[in-house]
């Protein structure tokens, strides 16, 4: 292992895991004194095209309390004391005995290892499996459910696209998947679904809650009997007979929804001027969240909402119907003006606990120019780990796009989703595990490794996770509680166990395991290794998702703060620096660019809701909430690209001095993908350069960009904005907005130089920024 | 290895274009990628666009490397090919996908009645085993196509792809028959909506009578096998 980067690239290939500290300190004060906590960040079911799964069951620790499952650590150290007891090895292959790495339980193999061997060993003893994926074969297995929830308030043209999608969408859907539909406007409507020609549907009205017991009595979903009584015995391979006429299995009914779909027409109930139309979000999802949780409750199932505007009735409602009076902003907001909003958020929080406690998940996709009331919706998928989706209209390429590749397929053919996910992190006793951050919520399963300080969602050492697909991807937070007195022997090594337990999308029920150790070193002597070891990418990742988190519901100003006390102290501590001379400040190379992630951060819409409505907050933090480190990064400090006939592309300071007028620059900002001509490029490209045979190589320079951004853009769930920008045009806005203005009208002419663009701003540059910052690290006021 | 050649019948079969977003409903929309396009793009990738250069430490931008040629004045014409020593400006990798790929296609018009009768044999063959509403609500969406087709509504890349679509279906390639449907309904879901869905549960329930052929041919073959040893051979109850 060469180096550390190399080392950390490779622990995330192969487990999904980049952790803030890679050798941990051995105390918990010394722990507290590294600023960043231990953390990591988990991509439970990440793609492994490598890892086939295997067909058996784990074997676990037979310790009640432990349950901790086999696994590769330490099978090559000859001996371990452990409480004056020693252990010669992790496993006896003679006696067939393994000792349990995280209690030290002594357990006898189960029958079927008796032919194990050092030569003849099983898959998860091997160091390569320190993640391995088990398939149950136990269990009925259930088809997929997607229930779509359609608003029909729609215009003509949405409506015709909408429709057009959900068609499209049955072809793209596995065969024996159970659909259903439910479409609501003024009324809630669900549809009977069946091969006849008939169409029948039950109509609530949009203004009345209903309980989860009352739904199931008027749709009639009391009285059978559970599906799986009625499968017949001896035959344990085929489907469960489903008696719901409301989900029916998409090769049957295919035909027939098709048809439905296409004769949707508008919410009929008159619209008058000056109003908005009346629609029923809340009471809708409120059914489809009744109607899974009285036929399929715990098996995956995925509510789909298509909605094109605000709700404005009956429970969860976000704005009343007259025009006249806007949707909440932040402004409203702050000053407590917002009428609907607290009761609007508690009832569809109810919904969110109650589809999590189901193990279902909610998509939300909303399609409209103004706000739809995300802020209110947002923990439908937050807490699920459902699908946030934000457009203009459903008849755009992004919806479109965006809306096909949830149906997207992984390298076996299998569709990239997954269900009703259990994660559960075991730790050694070194350390506790302090919580989580992601798209989950707590099990409130407590012991022994639970910590009482909590970051994050805390208090349990099992998060359950409705929805996710192969980068779905938590924040895990730890606690290293040794006492200072009592340090971590020498060498010795302190080891976490995460298992998801979880229904794959071929209806298996499956269990990743991973299974990771790290060395302890004493802070005090071993300092240096600790920082070598700093990975300043997941830590400000790390650190964002903590800010992130406090941001709702703490003031932005006071999150800033935190986070700004949080550097300095970084800096501080692993600086080097004589007191009292800002000029002697220095970080070594593994923290060299954690200063300048969190100045992006601070300037992020993710911490700044100016210019924001809370709805696109809110669907910001969503996405950041989930994403893995690269594309959480890219949303941190997005990316960018230079084009130009001096080389071929390379990555460029994301700074006012990159804008030069004989480049084309690309930016990622994971949500927005811009491409902006420098001035002579636009010179150039205006005096018809690009169609003459002998600057062929101008053309080629256009088109380089375009192609690279097809290429992100191929590659991107959600679809971002396409943003084809050039010198002086309106949209660099984009592109001002996000480099440091390291050039403004202030100090132009203090550079000498007229290279750059200078950016109308009073901002802080990166400069300013980083001078105050080690003026303070270097104080010892502070 | 099934699963491989439907793979590789993906990538044959598909139209690869990207059109541009629909600019006057979404703002900023992006191009939207054609379904052989989005299944492709599962493969090999260039390394991806994600390097970022550090700040120096002071935090003041660094002078970009490469600087503006002094010999080009600003408003110049940009460097001619014939200065060839220049590496060429090109993205990390040569531009594939976005130019129309050749395939084979089928250059002479398609005829409404090669389409439509392979797919009315087929609803023949599918008669009495499957249920007659389900035939019947097939022919219904048949008929739709002819109607279409006829009253010259669809498009010459739909009509060409159910040419496609129809050899498979004759050749009993029910994989790639299937994703040939998935393609259109994809690219050209205005077009095809009403109709495809008859198609599609044709080519399901045509290879669900060939898989229960099949099974019927080995169980007769079966037993046949078995009657020929039954006198030999003693078998354990």
């Amino acid at each position: 292992m060469a180096t550390y980067l190399e080392f950390i690239q490779q622990n995330e290939e192969r487990d999904g895991v980049r952790f803030s500290w890679n050798v941990w300190p051995s105390s918990r004060l010394e722990a507290t004194r590294m600023v960043v906590p231990l953390a990591c960040l988990l991509t439970p079911l990440k793609e492994r095209p490598d890892l086939p799964p295997v067909q058996y069951e784990p074997v676990l620790c037979s310790r009640t309390t432990c349950r901790a499952i086999l696994n590769p650590l330490w099978s090559s150290d000859l001996s371990r004391e452990v409480n004056g007891e020693i252990l010669t090895c992790q496993v006896d292959y003679r006696a067939k005995l393994w000792a349990c790495n995280f209690c030290f339980q002594r357990n006898q193999f189960p029958p079927v290892y008796t032919c194990i061997s050092e030569v003849n060993q099983p898959a998860e003893l091997m160091p390569q499996f320190s993640t391995i994926e088990y398939v149950i074969q136990r269990g009925a297995q259930y088809p997929l459910i997607f229930l779509y929830v359609v608003d029909t308030c729609l215009e003509e043209d949405d409506l015709q696209a909408l429709k057009e999608s959900l068609q499209m969408s049955l072809s793209l859907l596995p065969p024996d998947a159970l659909v259903g539909l439910i479409t609501f406007g003024r009324m809630v409507q669900v549809h009977e679904l069946s091969c006849e020609r008939i169409s029948k549907s039950y109509v609530f009205r949009g203004t009345k809650d209903l309980t989860a017991k009352q739904i199931q009595d008027m749709l009639g979903l009391t009285k059978p009997a559970m599906p799986m009584q009625q499968a017949r015995p001896g035959q344990p391979q085929e489907q469960p007979l489903v008696s719901s006429r409301f989900l029916q299995p998409v090769h049957k009914i295919d035909m027939n929804l098709t048809d439905l779909l296409g004769e949707l027409q508008r919410d009929p109930w008159p619209v008058t001027q000056g109003k908005r139309p009346l629609r029923s979000t809340g009471v809708a999802l409120s059914i489809a969240v009744g109607l899974l949780e009285g036929t399929f409750p715990n098996t995956g199932a995925r509510i789909m909402l298509f909605t094109g505007g605000p709700p404005t009735q009956g429970p969860g409602m976000v704005v009343g119907d007259e025009l006249k009076v806007p949707i909440r902003s932040w402004h409203d907001i702050e000053k407590d003006n917002a009428r609907f909003m607290k009761k609007a958020t508690k009832h569809y929080e109810m919904l969110a606990n109650r589809t999590a406690t189901n193990g279902h998940c909610i998509d939300i996709y909303a399609c409209a120019l103004d706000q739809t009331g995300l802020l209110e919706m947002k923990c439908c998928a937050n807490l699920t780990g459902g699908h946030m989706v934000m457009g203009d209209s459903f008849n755009t390429s992004l919806f479109k796009q965006t809306f096909q590749k949830i149906f997207s397929k992984d390298f076996n053919g299998d569709f990239r989703m997954a269900f009703g996910a259990t994660l559960e992190v075991k730790t050694s006793r070194e350390l506790k595990v302090a919580g989580a951050i992601g798209p989950c919520v707590s099990l409130n399963v407590k012991g022994p490794c639970v910590s009482e300080n909590e970051l994050g969602v805390g208090g349990t050492s099992q998060w359950k996770i409705c929805g996710l697909d192969p980068t779905s991807t938590l924040g895990i937070y730890f606690e290293v509680v040794s006492q200072h007195n009592a340090p971590v022997p020498q060498g010795g090594r302190g080891a976490i166990q995460y298992v998801t337990r979880y229904q794959h999308s071929s209806t298996q029920r499956r269990i990743r395991v991973t299974t990771i150790a790290r060395n302890w070193a004493d802070a005090q002597s071993q300092l240096r290794h600790i920082e070598a070891a700093f990975d300043q990418e997941a830590a400000a990742v790390l650190m964002a998702r903590l800010g992130v988190f406090r941001a709702e519901s703490e003031e932005g100003p006071d999150v800033l703060r935190w986070l700004d006390r949080q550097l300095i102290r970084l800096c501080q501590k692993f600086g080097q620096y004589n007191k009292e001379d800002p000029t002697s400040f220095r970080l070594s190379d593994s923290f060299s660019l954690y200063p300048q992630f969190m100045f992006h951060l601070r300037r992020s819409p993710f911490l700044q809701v100016f210019n924001n409505s809370p709805d696109e907050s809110s669907y910001y933090r969503h996405h950041f909430a989930r994403q893995d480190l690269t594309q959480s990064l890219i949303m941190i400090q997005p990316i960018l690209y230079s084009y130009s006939f001096h080389g071929p592309p390379e990555p460029v300071l994301l700074d006012s001095s990159s804008i030069l007028a004989d480049r084309i620059l690309l930016m990622d900002t994971f949500f927005q993908i811009v491409i902006y001509l420098g001035e002579t490029i636009v010179q150039w490209r205006k005096a018809g350069y690009q169609d003459m045979p002998e600057y062929e190589n101008f053309r080629h320079l256009l088109q380089a960009p375009l192609d690279d951004a097809q290429e992100i853009l191929q590659a991107r769930f959600p679809m971002p904005r396409y943003i084809n920008t050039e010198h002086g045009g309106s949209q660099a806005r984009f592109l001002l907005s996000k480099v440091n203005p390291s050039q403004t009208h202030n100090n132009l002419y203090a550079w000498g130089q007229e290279t750059g663009a200078p950016i109308l701003t009073d901002d802080v540059s990166l400069q300013v920024f980083v001078d105050h910052l080690k003026k303070l690290a270097v104080s010892s006021a502070c | 290895v099934t699963r491989c050649v439907a793979g590789l019948a993906e990538v044959e079969m598909a139209e690869l274009y990207v059109k541009p977003g629909n600019k006057e409903r979404g703002w900023n929309d992006p191009p939207q990628f054609s379904y052989g396009l989005q299944t492709l793009a599962g493969g090999p990738k260039r390394t991806p666009l994600t390097k970022r250069v550090a700040a120096p430490q002071d935090g003041s931008p660094r002078v970009p490397t490469s600087q503006t040629s002094p010999g080009i004045p600003p408003v110049g014409p940009p460097p001619p090919l014939s200065k060839g020593s220049r590496p060429p400006p090109v993205g990390s990798c040569p531009a594939s996908g976005v130019e129309p790929i050749n395939f084979p296609v089928i250059e002479s018009e398609t005829l409404l009645e090669d389409v439509l009768k392979p797919l009315e044999e087929a609803l023949e063959d599918c008669r009495g085993h499957t249920k007659k509403q389900v035939c019947d609500d097939i022919s219904r969406r048949l008929a739709l196509l002819r109607e279409q087709w006829a009253g010259g509504k669809l498009s010459v890349p739909v009509r060409k792809r159910m040419a496609l679509l129809v050899r498979e279906l004759s050749s009993h390639q029910w994989d790639a028959a299937d994703d040939i449907h998935r393609s259109l309904m994809v690219d050209h879901v205005t077009e095809v909506s009403q109709w495809m869905v008859g198609v599609k549960r044709l080519i399901a329930e045509k290879r669900n009578l060939s898989s229960e052929e099949e099974a019927d041919e080995e169980k007769s073959t079966a037993t046949v096998e078995e009657n020929q040893m039954a006198p030999g051979v003693q078998e354990a109850p």
